[in-house]
């Protein structure tokens, strides 16, 4: 087997604030290419998870290598750098909202320009192209000048994607991608990520809600209960029991199609 | 076993009863203070020879108030009259559903607070203050019915207002060797309050985002910027325009326009600082996470994620900053800051009514007119 591409190694989180364990010593790793689907009840710590691979929340313990490097290691200065390998996208889309989805798309850049040029709003031509290709990939070039919140919810994570798509990642986070929309437009968002992870070769960690929606895009899923892992296998693998072990004994399963 | 040390619920109940005795024995020290006060006042009325100076207090006095209120302290706790007890949530609730009146007039269980025992104090209290105030300032109700001779002689010679230095200066009131008109002070006291606004703003802006808890971080280094940020605005708002003016006249010239509008500046920047940052404080932290996940530093942080969620709001106050203004540069040439003020108060000593008239009447219109402006362009933005 090649090199992993990502390798968690005893990631713990505490949360000085309430003493929260968020994490309790995760390990796991990823190949380049997969699509993996982190599920959970909510508070497991998905999110917790996600923002620890780009740290955006500093880990407590352990340590995460992507790509062979230890970025738990690295200074804030080079993890700056280092997040422009990895995309991601929110729940609540987290766009600008007074500001054009260009401008939105734009700032999938600023980690590639100096400041100097960010700061007065300029950027390269090529940039500019870019935007309008990838706004043109997720259906959205003729908005490319509407204030983002004139957008319908799927639109906006449409630029979110599109946005995430800007920084040509390698490593695509995506934190709960479709749960602020309804079932149709959340296949429309998660068929733009697949495509993603098909077409463009980007590793994809989802978190998702919906087992349906883990088993329809994901090719390996992992679960967290509390913090803990508590499953690591293929989406067929997860049967009744498994269910039941990961969502407790009262849960019934939901289709969304 | 017989436990001798209080439990942690009692003795923070312990805590709590300590703090309600000296909230009562502050209170009773002040309604000492308060009896004193009129006795004082009114001691030399009685009609006694011996005491016909102001009331000193016997060697004994002070243990004995001192011992005094704390008795009476004491008193209110053990019978219920206790305010401490109150602040304090220290007294024993009665458990009781709500009847059926109470829910359907949707009252909590309970009286009314003013028929509780600890309403009875607060009232008597704000009685107290209310009569002491009273007594203090020595309020005079007749004087606002029936005004003094010179208001009367003042009302009757400013109407009607006399315009004739609207435009043409008038050669008696004249600063630094050049006469004036309304007109051109009335400009000149616009562009103290314009320069005042503008320079505090631009100075506030970026002042704000370091006195914003959100953007400088947890680190040591973070923790010391906002906090000299922070101090500079609250000491700096806390001083009074007024009493800038009154530094500024002395360090340049008493009645130089500069004076003015440092004073409004220095007094802008603060406030508008301490408002910016609060904004800055309250944003939505989603765009800020999205601009850190690109590989995106601070600067950017703030340029793209944190400007565009507040510079509406930042509009809005810097607006409101700028009535502030028109209305302070009017009048703070009475502490030496210049402007219209000065010849407001030229008129007033020299008794020209009809002329100062028309001073006050352009005063108001301007102001009206500033206000009306803002408040229309604030709308606009929000
Ligand atoms: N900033 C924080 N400070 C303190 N505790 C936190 C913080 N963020 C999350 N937590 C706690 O950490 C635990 C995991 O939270 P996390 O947001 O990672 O869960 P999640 O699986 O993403 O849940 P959801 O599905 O609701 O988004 C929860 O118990 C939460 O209360
Ligand atoms: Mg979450």
């Amino acid at each position: 087997m090649a090199e992993p591409y990502l390798v968690v190694e005893h990631l713990t989180k505490v949360y000085e604030r309430g003493h929260v364990v968020a994490l309790k010593d995760v390990s796991f790793e990823v190949q380049k290419g997969e699509f993996l689907v982190i599920i959970g009840l909510s508070g497991s710590g998905k999110s917790t998870l996600l923002r620890c691979i780009n740290r955006l929340i500093e880990p407590t313990k352990g340590r995460i290598f992507i790509d062979g490097v230890e970025i738990t290691k690295l200074s804030p200065r080079q993890m700056r750098k280092f997040r422009r390998k990895i995309g991601m996208i929110f729940q609540h889309f987290n766009l600008i909202k007074r500001a054009t989805v260009m401008t939105n798309v734009l700032t999938g850049r600023l980690g590639y320009n100096p400041t100097w040029m960010t700061l007065l709003g300029i950027f390269p031509r090529s940039d500019r192209e870019l935007a309008l290709k990838n706004l043109e990939r997720v259906g959205l070039l003729e908005k490319a000048y509407v204030r983002a919140d004139e957008l319908s919810g799927g639109q906006q994570q449409r630029v979110g994607i599109a946005r995430a798509l800007m920084q040509e990642p390698e490593l695509l986070l995506a934190d709960e991608p479709v749960s602020a929309l309804d079932p149709a437009t959340s296949h429309s968002v998660m068929q733009y990520i697949e495509q993603m992870n098909r077409e463009d070769g980007v590793t994809v960690l989802a978190s998702l809600h919906f087992l349906s929606l883990a088993r329809r895009y994901g090719t390996r899923i992992i679960a967290l209960k509390d913090g803990e892992l508590v499953f690591d296998g293929a989406p067929e693998e997860i049967d009744d029991r498994k269910f039941k072990e990961i969502y407790g004994e009262e849960a019934e399963e939901v289709e969304i199609r | 076993m017989a436990r001798i040390w209080p439990t942690k619920l009692d003795r923070d109940r312990l805590r709590r009863r300590f703090v309600a005795l000296l909230l009562d024995w502050m209170s009773w020290g002040y309604v000492a203070y308060g009896v004193m006060y009129f006795l004082n006042d009114y001691w030399w009325r009685i009609p006694l020879e011996r005491f016909y100076t102001t009331l000193t207090l016997p060697p004994w006095g002070w243990p004995a108030a001192v011992l005094g209120t704390l008795a009476m302290a004491v008193i209110c706790q053990v019978s219920g009259y206790s305010l401490g007890e109150r602040a304090l949530k220290l007294e024993i609730r009665e458990e009781r559903p709500l009847t059926k009146e109470e829910l359907l007039m949707g009252r909590a269980a309970g009286k009314p607070f003013w028929k509780t025992q600890w309403g009875v104090m607060a009232v008597f209290l704000l009685a107290l203050t209310v009569a002491l105030g009273w007594h203090i300032v020595k309020i005079d109700p007749e004087a606002l019915i029936h005004p003094s001779p010179r208001a009367r002689e003042m009302l009757s010679e400013i109407f009607p207002p006399d315009f004739r230095h609207f435009r043409v200066p008038d050669p008696a009131f004249e600063l630094r060797g050049l006469p004036y008109s309304i007109l051109d002070l009335m400009v000149l006291t616009i562009f103290m309050a314009l320069l005042a606004t503008v320079l505090g703003a631009a100075v506030a802006l970026p002042l704000s985002f370091l006195g914003a808890r959100n953007i400088m971080g947890f680190s040591p280094a973070g923790w010391l910027v906002y906090g000299i940020v922070r101090g500079f605005f609250n000491i700096f708002r806390s001083i009074e325009t007024m009493l800038w003016a009154v530094v500024f006249a002395l360090w340049i010239r008493w009645g130089s326009p500069l004076a003015g509008i440092m004073a409004l500046t220095i007094h802008t920047i603060a406030a508008l600082g301490k408002l910016y940052s609060e904004q800055v404080e309250g944003i939505d932290p989603g765009p800020v996470e999205a601009v850190v996940a690109a590989g995106g530093n601070r600067i950017e942080v703030v340029r793209y994620a944190v400007l565009p969620q507040v510079i509406p709001s930042f509009w809005a106050f810097t607006l409101y900053r700028w009535d502030i203004n028109v209305r302070m540069s009017t009048v703070i040439a009475l502490v030496g800051g210049g402007g219209i003020g000065d010849m407001l108060f030229y008129y007033k000593n020299e008794g020209k009514w009809a002329l100062l008239g028309a001073v006050v009447i352009t005063i108001v219109a301007v102001v009206w007119a500033m206000d009306y402006l803002s408040g229309r362009l604030r709308e606009r933005i929000t």
